[in-house]
């Protein structure tokens, strides 16, 4: 089990507020950081998981690790992204369905793009296994297991040349904004919410910033020189989001996604404001962890476990917005709810670690010499 | 349903403008997930084929999407996006069913919601709202009720044609049917309601578009759809009141009974 450190850290804090964003219209809502920003907690969660397949795909000296152990492990963690995938998106369907079933209320069905499985189960089912046809507020998980998969691609091209990789990152994630490719929905027509095109340069990013910082004392200095025009991007972003400017996507020039605040295919000024955010705040974690003892351990056990995590933190907000529908909301429902939820993320972290650490009782080989083993 | 109105008409001057240029009428459609048990995620073919028989020689296309989220809390944004990825002439907006589940707040709502039509209309795109489903559960509920009020409020406002889903839902839930459903009437009344809701709406945008340039007029003279309303008594001369309503359980998935070629002059 890891120390807290940095990676963990944010990456709980991300997991946190996907979470408190996933009910919307509570309380705590306004508090997150996704307000004051035209970035969110997913690109700070992509980001994260990119540097730590960095970190992954090495050994424990920093060596990177033989080719082939590196692709088996990325596909193995495909695996197990995808199976996760699946199980909560059974698990929030039921949910849904139950809900409508013991409050007698079909409006219920319609929540979050689910009505279009309970109409037609048929062509919806397929949708669902093959990740085209996702649940509102469910749309992470999908994209991640499209960035898993090529994850291995990314990570030996980075090894033969980091430049390279860069470049074919950007180059894909260009002519998908101009040219506005995405993976499509299926039933239904419309595109994936998060463009895995586009969102697999963020995923690179993470990586290669990992990769770089890690070698060169001279991009670290460099990266942390840059941290005041990291803060003054975010103090742009603040201001943006709090006075709720936006370019209107009607008048915005050809090609429009390049100039609009467009989450799905990640407009480059969500990007730079993401980058500002992680000039910005790269030392914060060193200079609180003192301070934030219990928090930062907290938080960085969520972090370790992120993809557990993750997935009860999808429910949780589900089985969250079920009670605030059903009493109305007001900040004490919001407070417990949120509360509650926390709680059990905490205790998913612990209860995944306790898990693996508990040791298998060793079997006992027969007696050989026993009279009864004949 | 006495006192109330199926719809409130308005101008549609985009559609207007496609029609008298002969070229293809495209309609986005956008809903929560415009589905019920059994009945159709075909609601956006339905509405094609709707107003293909209502609007004859005219060319539909209707582009189906779904909006996830709040009004109030950035569904917004990914309908300007949305517009300006389809650049309809009409945009035909089931709204406020995410909002009320979420229970967010109403004015908040209500606002978010306005400032989304006046968008729209800025750039000369019609807009027709369809307010909310009704379900008995919630027809006490003093949130939803108010819910649907504010749609009915910026409607008015903002002069955009409003399908009062919610009004028609409510009076079909008291008529009795012999039709069932495995999980109850409330389910039986959503399928329903889906089901009519693409003639509405059908309806709604044809009416609209015989709107004389200068005003703006209520349903109430034009509502020739139901046959069988208690309201009657209002004065109908309508000699093209359509031989069954709509609404009849046993007419429903075919638009064609039900409508009749529109005359470009009615009296």
């Amino acid at each position: 089990m890891r120390e807290p450190n940095a990676i963990d850290f944010w990456r709980g804090f991300a997991l946190v507020t996907i979470f408190i964003n996933h009910i919307p219209g509570n309380f705590f809502e306004r508090y997150t950081f996704s307000q004051y920003g035209i970035s969110d907690a997913a690109e700070l969660f992509v980001f994260l998981a990119g540097w730590s397949i960095g970190l992954a795909t090495r050994g424990r000296d920093g060596k990177p690790e033989p080719r082939l152990i590196t692709v088996l492990r990325l596909l193995s963690r495909t695996v197990e992204v995808y199976r996760a995938q699946i199980t909560i998106m059974a698990l929030a369907l039921a949910m849904i369905a139950g809900c409508a079933l013991y409050l007698d209320n079909p409006l219920i069905l319609e929540w979050h793009n689910a009505g279009g499985f309970f109409a037609d189960p048929i062509q919806t089912m397929v949708g669902v296994v093959v990740l085209t046809h996702q649940l509102g507020y469910f749309n992470i998980l999908p994209l991640y297991v499209v960035l898993i998969a090529i994850a291995p691609a990314v990570v030996l091209i980075g090894r033969v040349s980091r430049a390279a990789l860069l470049a074919m990152s950007l180059t894909l994630y260009g002519a998908s904004l101009v040219f506005e490719w995405n993976f499509p929905s299926w039933p239904g027509e419309g595109d994936w919410f998060f463009n895995p095109l586009c969102w697999q340069l963020l995923l690179v990013l993470g990586f290669l910033a990992n990769e770089a910082t890690r070698e060169s004392e001279r991009l670290r200095r460099l990266w942390r020189s840059l941290m005041p025009l990291g803060v003054v991007i975010v103090a742009v972003g603040v201001v943006l989001a709090v006075l709720e400017l936006r370019p209107d996507p009607m008048l915005a020039p050809e090609p429009r996604l390049v100039f609009t605040f467009d989450k799905t295919y990640l407009s480059p000024a969500r990007l730079i404001h993401f980058c500002g955010m992680v000039l910005a705040f790269q030392g914060v974690y060193v200079l609180l962890a003192p301070r934030l003892g219990p928090l930062a351990r907290f938080l960085s056990g969520l972090g370790r476990n992120s993809l557990a995590v993750f997935s009860m933190g999808s429910l949780l907000s589900l089985a969250g917005q079920f009670v605030r529908f059903q009493t109305g909301g007001g900040i004490i429902v919001d407070v417990s709810v949120v509360g509650s939820g926390l709680f059990a993320l905490g205790f998913t972290a612990w209860f995944v670690e306790w898990r693996s650490r508990r040791p298998r009782p060793a079997r006992k080989a027969p007696d050989a010499a026993s009279p009864s083993s004949a | 349903m006495p006192g109330s109105k199926l719809y409130t008409l308005a101008r549609l001057k985009a559609v207007k403008a496609a029609l008298k240029e002969k070229r293809p009428v495209r309609v986005l459609s956008i809903g929560s997930s415009s589905a019920g048990l059994g009945a159709s995620a075909s609601y956006p073919v339905k509405l094609e084929n709707a107003l293909e028989q209502a609007l004859p020689d005219v060319q539909v296309d209707v582009e189906a999407r779904g909006l996830p989220g709040e009004v109030a809390s950035g569904a917004g944004e990914r309908l300007r996006s949305m517009v300006a990825e389809v650049e309809p002439d009409l945009v035909v907006w089931q709204v406020g069913t995410n909002d009320a589940l979420a229970r967010v707040d109403i004015e908040a709502f209500g606002e978010a919601l306005e400032d989304s039509v006046k968008w729209v209309k800025s750039h000369d795109i019609d807009i027709v709202l369809i307010d909310p489903v009704f379900t008995e559960r919630l027809a006490e509920d003093a949130y939803y009720t108010e819910m649907v009020r504010t749609v009915q409020d910026v409607a008015r406002r903002e002069a955009v044609p409003l399908v009062h889903r919610y009004a028609a839902m409510r009076y079909l839930s008291t008529r009795g049917t012999t039709e069932v459903h495995m999980l109850g009437r409330h389910f039986r009344l959503n399928d329903l309601g889906l089901r009519c809701m693409a003639e509405h709406a059908t309806r709604a945008i044809t009416l609209s578009l015989l709107q004389p340039d200068a005003a703006k007029l209520d349903a109430s003279k034009t509502d020739g759809s139901k046959a069988d309303t208690p309201k009657a008594d209002a004065p109908k001369a309508e000699p093209n009141q359509a031989g069954a309503p709509p609404l009849d359980p046993a007419q429903t998935g075919t638009p064609g009974s039900a409508e009749k070629p529109a005359p470009p002059k009615q009296p």
